[in-house]
C-alpha cells in the first residue's frame, strides 16, 4: 500500500479521534469522508501554493531579467513591486476573452484547460516532503510522465484551434519538440530508477542522503552527465528559452497563444511557470537529494516535515533561478538545430548513460564514487577509523 | 462510497466520451472526445487498483496515440467540417429498414432492462472500491514476470517495434536521385 498525505495524518491520534467523533455524530463510517476531505484540502492548498509560485515566477522572471540587463524591473505595485503579479491577474480577469470568428470554439476553450490540468495533475506525485506528498504512487515517475503529456496536447490543440498560421506553426513546433525531448528526459531519469530500484519518488529520494556526496548526481560520472541531459531536456519540454521556439516572438508573433487573451492566456502562462517548477522539482528529487535534510534534523515530527519542505523548496527554487537565468542569457536555437540536438546528441548520450550506469551498478555493486574514493583513501593512509 | 463515486465518474467520462466520438461531425472534436473516453478508462483502472495499467494507458494513449491522431487529421486536412465528402457526412441517410429498427428497439429495451434492473443495484451494493486510494505494489510483479515468464513475448514485441521504426525510417527517407 502506498503512502499518501492521508496515511501520514492517519498516524496521529487527533486524526483517529476526529474520525471517531464524526462516526458517532453522523452514524456511519466517516473514514471515506475524512479521506475525501483531507485529499480535497491538501489538493486545494497545493494548487493555491503552486498558483502563487507560478505568479511569483512571472515576477521573478521580470526582476531577474531586469537585473541581468541593468534595469529596475517592476517596482511600483507593492514593496519592490512584489504584488505586480496580482495586478496582472486582475487585469487578465477584467480583459475581454476574445475568441476569433474562424476559431474552433470548443477546442479553443478546451486547450488552456487541458494544459493546466496536465500540469496540476503532475503535482500529485511531486515530493514536497516525506509526509506532505499528495500520493506517493508506486509508479510515481511513470504517472508524472503520463499525465504531463496532456500539456503537449493542450498546446497543440490551442495552436490548431486558433485557425491562424502563427499559432498553427507554434503548436506544431511545440508538439514535435515535446514528443522528441521526452525520450532523453525519460531515459536519463531511468538511470536514477536503476540506482534506487523503484519508480516511487519516496524510494528514489530515500536512496539518497542529505549531503551532496550521497546525491545521485555525484553517484557516478554517468549520472553526472545524465543530470545535465535531464535538465536540458526538461527546459525543452517546458518550452523555455533557449528552446522557446513554439512562442518565438521574432518569427511567430507569440506562437501558439497568439490569438489568446484574458484568462485563457493567463492559463497558458500559469501552466508554463508551474511546469518549470515541476521540472525543477523532479530534477531535485531525482538527482539532487530531494527533501533529504542533513543529519535527519527535526526528526519524524511536524518540525522535520517543515525542514524537509524547506530543503526541497530551496533546491527547487535555485534551479528555477537557473532556468530564468538561461532564458535571459542564451539566444534561441534554430528549428533544425533543436531536432539535431535532441536526436543526434542528447538521446545517444542518455542511452550511453543508462548503459554506463548499468555497468557501474554491476561492476561496483552499486557503490557511489565517493564511497569508492573514500575507502581507497582511508586504506592508503592506513587509517582504520 | 468515495471510491464508488470516483468509479461512476470515470465510467460516465468513458461512456460520454465514446458517445461524443460517434455523435460529433467534426473529426478533430472526435479526437478530443476519444481522449476524454481514454482518460475515463484510465480512471476505471485506477479505481479498481491497477495503477500501473492506468499510468500506461495515460502514457500510451494520451501521450502518444491521441497526439498522433490529431497530427494525422491535421496533416490530411480532414478536420474541415464545412465540406462534406462525396458520401455526404452532413446529410446522413436513414440507414436500415423497418425490420432493423424493430430489432434495434427491442435490443435497446433489453439492454436497458439489464443495465437498470440487474447491473445498477449490484453496483450500489458492491463493496467500496479502494476508497483510500491506496494501491498494492503491482509494478515489481509486472516487471519480474516480464523478464522471467514472459520474456519471449517481451522480446518479440520489441522486435516488432524495431521493425516499425525501420519501416518508418525507410518511408520517411528522401529519395536520392
Amino acid at each position: 500500500m502506498n503512502e499518501t498525505i492521508v496515511t501520514y495524518f492517519a498516524k496521529f491520534e487527533w486524526y483517529k479521534s476526529l474520525v471517531k467523533a464524526l462516526t458517532e455524530t453522523f452514524g456511519f463510517n466517516a473514514e471515506p469522508l475524512m479521506v475525501f476531505l483531507f485529499f480535497f484540502l491538501a489538493s486545494f492548498i497545493v494548487v493555491n501554493v503552486m498558483a502563487l509560485v507560478g505568479g511569483l515566477g512571472t515576477y521573478a522572471e521580470r526582476k531577474i531579467s531586469a537585473d541581468l540587463q541593468m534595469r529596475m524591473g517592476p517596482n511600483r505595485v507593492g514593496p519592490y513591486g512584489l504584488i505586480q503579479f496580482l495586478a496582472d491577474g486582475v487585469k487578465f480577469i477584467m480583459k475581454e476573452g476574445i475568441i476569433p470568428k474562424s476559431a474552433d470554439t470548443f477546442l479553443f476553450t478546451l486547450a488552456p484547460i487541458l494544459c493546466l490540468v496536465g500540469v496540476l495533475g503532475s503535482l500529485t506525485v511531486v515530493p514536497y516532503s516525506s509526509g506532505f506528498i499528495l500520493s506517493d504512487l508506486d509508479i510515481g515517475l511513470f504517472f508524472l510522465i503520463g499525465i504531463s503529456s496532456l500539456v503537449g496536447l493542450g498546446i497543440f490543440l490551442g495552436g490548431y484551434a486558433s485557425n491562424s498560421k502563427w499559432a498553427m506553426l507554434g503548436g506544431m513546433r511545440a508538439a514535435a519538440q515535446i514528443i522528441s525531448y521526452e525520450i532523453p528526459v525519460v531515459i536519463s531519469a531511468l538511470s536514477c530508477v536503476l540506482l534506487a530500484g523503484g519508480l516511487s519518488f519516496t524510494t528514489l529520494i530515500e536512496a539518497q542522503t542529505g549531503f551532496p556526496q550521497g546525491w545521485f548526481i555525484f553517484h557516478n560520472p554517468f549520472t553526472f552527465i545524465g543530470f545535465f541531459v535531464f535538465f536540458v531536456g526538461g527546459l525543452a519540454e517546458t518550452n523555455r528559452a533557449p528552446f522557446d521556439l513554439p512562442e518565438a516572438e521574432s518569427e511567430l508573433v507569440s506562437g501558439y497563444h497568439t490569438e489568446y487573451s484574458g484568462m485563457r492566456f493567463a492559463f497558458f502562462a500559469l501552466a508554463e511557470y508551474i511546469e518549470v517548477f515541476v521540472v525543477a522539482g523532479v530534477a531535485v528529487a531525482l538527482f539532487l537529494g530531494g527533501y533529504n535534510v542533513p543529519f535527519g534534523l527535526g526528526g519524524d515530527g511536524i518540525l522535520g516535515q517543515f525542514l524537509q519542505l524547506g530543503a526541497f523548496f530551496s533546491k527547487t527554487l535555485v534551479l528555477y533561478y537557473v532556468v530564468i537565468w538561461f532564458r535571459w542569457t542564451l539566444p534561441r536555437l534554430r528549428v533544425d538545430h533543436l531536432m539535431t540536438l535532441c536526436w543526434k546528441y542528447l538521446t545517444p548520450i542518455a542511452i550511453f548513460n543508462l548503459i554506463g550506469t548499468g555497468f557501474w551498478l554491476y561492476g561496483f555493486e552499486g557503490k557511489s564514487l565517493f564511497e569508492l574514493l573514500f575507502k581507497s583513501g582511508a586504506a592508503a593512509t592506513g587509517g582504520g577509523h | 462510497m468515495f471510491g464508488n463515486i470516483l468509479f461512476l465518474v470515470s465510467a460516465l467520462f468513458s461512456v460520454l466520451g465514446a458517445v461524443g466520438v460517434v455523435v460529433t461531425k467534426n473529426i478533430m472534436h472526435a479526437c478530443v472526445y476519444l481522449l476524454m473516453s481514454l482518460i475515463g478508462v484510465a480512471g476505471l483502472y485506477l479505481t479498481l487498483g491497477a495503477d500501473f495499467v492506468a499510468a500506461t494507458q495515460l502514457v500510451v494513449y494520451v501521450g502518444g496515440v491521441v497526439i498522433l491522431m490529431v497530427f494525422a487529421v491535421m496533416l490530411t486536412g480532414g478536420a474541415d467540417s464545412q465540406k462534406s465528402n462525396r458520401f455526404g457526412i452532413e446529410k446522413t441517410p436513414m440507414m436500415g429498414s423497418v425490420g432493423t429498427y424493430v430489432a434495434g428497439g427491442i435490443s435497446a429495451i433489453l439492454a436497458s432492462y439489464i443495465v437498470i434492473y440487474r447491473l445498477l443495484p449490484k453496483i450500489f451494493e458492491a463493496e467500496p472500491v479502494n476508497s483510500t486510494m491506496a494501491f498494492d505494489k503491482t509494478v515489481e510483479k509486472i516487471g519480474m514476470l516480464l523478464v522471467s515468464d514472459h520474456v519471449l513475448a517481451f522480446e518479440i514485441s520489441s522486435v516488432l517495434l524495431l521493425g516499425a521504426l525501420v519501416g518508418a525510417a525507410v518511408i520517411a527517407r528522401p529519395k536520392r536521385n
